[in-house]
């Protein structure tokens, strides 16, 4: 059982951090989710104890350990905000940019310091000028 | 205890409340303001407190000890918090009499505020992860200031980055969690003695990665520089001299309370880090122009330093950290402050920032350089290294000031009389931590006690 899910777990981190490394945004957005997914999954593995619904302890039955569980649905909104918090960020980012691509985002940062350097340059060939 | 409750709730209740009302109105600004001032009062009552009495500790709800979140308030996480609302607050206040733009700023600082007031008051390890995430998301959404589409782009960068940051973190509490058994930290601590060194290798490497990407080291920097010039400064100087002490006070916290054996065992690899930190931060700071990327760059070099001296360890080693750790937050809210800013005032608050972040006295930096000398005074190739470093951010931040103030760069007219005051202040405040250490010195050692138990 501890290997199915710790497999499961790795393999959902894995996929995340393919996706999360393409240029599309929204498959970064995606990727982000998988990865608070496994890491959600790892919370529920880490639990002491596996047996029955921590509902109603009962003196001879085996439950389950309710904190990991407590705390894996904390992680399951925490995670859901935070993707839809980047969802809307996307949205901003392609409205401004009309692109939904990360190589355009990264290429006007890219172009913006080319345009300083070349300002720079400049400057300061007229002020040699200036000096001689 | 109720001042702990306080510290918490006053930041936390006036954050939502302010965050959904329009802060581009005065009132509305000013609220945030005087909401922060009020929790920067209450947490110094709470550190005179925690500094003559020892530890605060409250268990929520009140919970048998044990099975309710304990919150708990030492020397070193008053510090930090302390450093950080003042860090907050000095560049909210900068911010609001330059006329807020967004209507969400003035709550979100507030919310921000509260995350890492939790962060550094809890005593568990789940809730360190819920006011973790708290302030990050509204740091998230704090990058966006601004609206413009390199401030966009550089958040979507912020975001992602630290979002996977969190969730490794969140990877290592559940590991802490399952070899442990218990979320409190203090019970962390003593039972992670016994633990498979092999479990709890990994999960302190899962640490060390979540907090050194929140600090900016030198493998997981590379968000940064595009993050801290993209962002407004007063959004820059809260993100660095705010929600960037979360990255030195974790790697204090988890390396030096929770797992020390892990931190002795990597001690070598974190000096090497720090020191390719230091260097690689260094060299590129010196290569930049602009007044806001050299600070990017020089933000790398110094979290270096920081590192150097945690894995030094020890009650110096610690005690040299902290100090390194609370003297970098307030010059970089100062610097960070100063550009995009004219005036008499703006270039002698930054001569007095870069005069810090250099070593040189009177300045406060002199001193904590002072204890990093102390500490790494055994190890001869640190101590060449962190003096090669100090020569290299004496040449940028001066490089800067030539460029930047000497030439036409800050040319026009200056700005609004209240924020040159407020960056007077922060200025007096860096010269008056250099002129009269002892304070500083005496608190860094007092919260270097509670890591090691033995005064330095």
């Amino acid at each position: 059982m501890i290997l199915v899910l710790a497999l499961t777990a790795a393999v959902l981190f894995g996929v995340g951090a393919y996706l999360l490394l393409r240029r599309d945004l929204l498959r970064v957005v995606l990727g982000v989710a998988i990865i608070s997914q496994s890491a959600t999954l790892t919370l529920m593995a880490s639990a002491l104890r596996i047996g029955d619904a921590p509902i109603l302890p009962l003196p001879e039955a085996l439950m389950s350990d309710p904190l990991s569980q407590a705390m894996a649905l904390t992680a399951i909104v925490i995670g859901l905000a935070s993707a839809s918090l980047l969802l809307v960020m996307v949205l901003r980012v392609v409205t401004a940019f009309q692109s939904q691509e990360l190589d355009e985002v990264a290429g006007e940062e890219a172009e913006r310091d080319a345009r300083l350097d070349l300002d720079e340059a400049q400057d300061h060939e007229a002020e040699e000028a200036a000096v001689r | 205890m109720t001042v702990l409750a306080l510290a918490l709730l006053i930041p936390w209740a006036t954050g939502v409340v302010l965050v959904m009302l329009d802060g581009r109105r005065h009132l509305i600004a000013w609220l945030s303001v005087l909401a922060l001032a009020i929790s920067l009062l209450v947490q110094v009552v709470l550190a005179v407190m925690v500094l003559s009495d020892g530890p605060v500790i409250v268990t929520t709800g009140d919970w048998p000890v044990g099975v309710g979140i304990t919150l708990r308030a030492d020397a070193l996480g008053v510090l930090f918090s302390l450093l950080s609302i003042l860090a907050i607050l000095t560049a909210t206040v900068h911010q609001v009499i330059g006329r807020v733009h967004d209507r969400v700023f003035p709550g979100l600082v507030v919310i921000l505020a509260a995350g890492l007031t939790g962060v550094f008051l809890t005593g568990d390890l789940f809730n360190f992860y819920v006011f973790f995430e708290l302030s990050m998301t509204a740091a998230y959404v704090l990058a966006t200031y601004g609206g413009s589409r390199r401030a966009l782009g550089a958040a979507l960068v912020f975001t992602t980055v630290n979002l996977l940051g969190t969730f490794v973190f969140l990877l290592s509490v559940a590991g802490v969690y399952h070899v442990t058994g218990t979320l409190d930290m203090g019970r962390i601590a003593e039972r992670m003695a016994e633990v498979d060194p092999n479990a709890s290798i990994l999960v302190a490497v899962g640490f060390f990665v979540a907090f050194s990407v929140k600090l900016g080291l030198f493998p997981f920097h590379f968000w940064l520089p595009t993050v801290y010039t993209g962002a407004s400064s007063a959004v820059a100087a809260i993100l660095s001299g705010g929600l960037a002490n979360i990255g030195a006070y974790g790697l204090l916290r988890f390396g030096g309370d929770l797992l020390p054996r892990e931190l002795d065992l990597a001690a070598s690899a974190l000096i090497v880090i720090g020191c390719a930190s230091i260097l690689y931060g260094g060299v590129l700071a010196v290569s930049r122009r602009s007044g806001g990327e050299m600070l990017a760059y020089s933000a790398i070099g110094q979290v270096g330093y920081v590192l150097v001296a945690i894995g030094i360890g020890g009650p110096v080693g610690f005690g040299a950290a902290i100090l390194y750790a609370m003297i970098n937050s307030l010059n970089k809210t100062l610097l960070f402050l100063t550009t995009r800013m004219r005036g008499a005032v703006v270039g002698a608050a930054f001569v007095v920032g870069a005069l810090s972040v250099a070593g040189v006295p009177p300045a406060a930096g002199f001193v904590g350089k002072l204890g990093l000398f102390r500490a790494a005074v055994d190890i001869p190739a640190v101590l060449v290294l962190l003096f090669l470093g100090s020569a290299l951010s004496l040449l940028y931040v001066f490089q800067v000031y030539q460029y930047d103030f000497w030439r036409t760069a800050r040319a026009g007219p200056p700005s609004a009389r209240g924020q040159q005051l407020v960056l007077g202040a922060m200025a007096l405040l860096v010269l008056a931590a250099g002129v009269w250490p002892e304070p500083l010195l005496a608190l860094s050692s007092a919260a270097a006690r509670v890591l090691t138990g033995v005064a330095p």
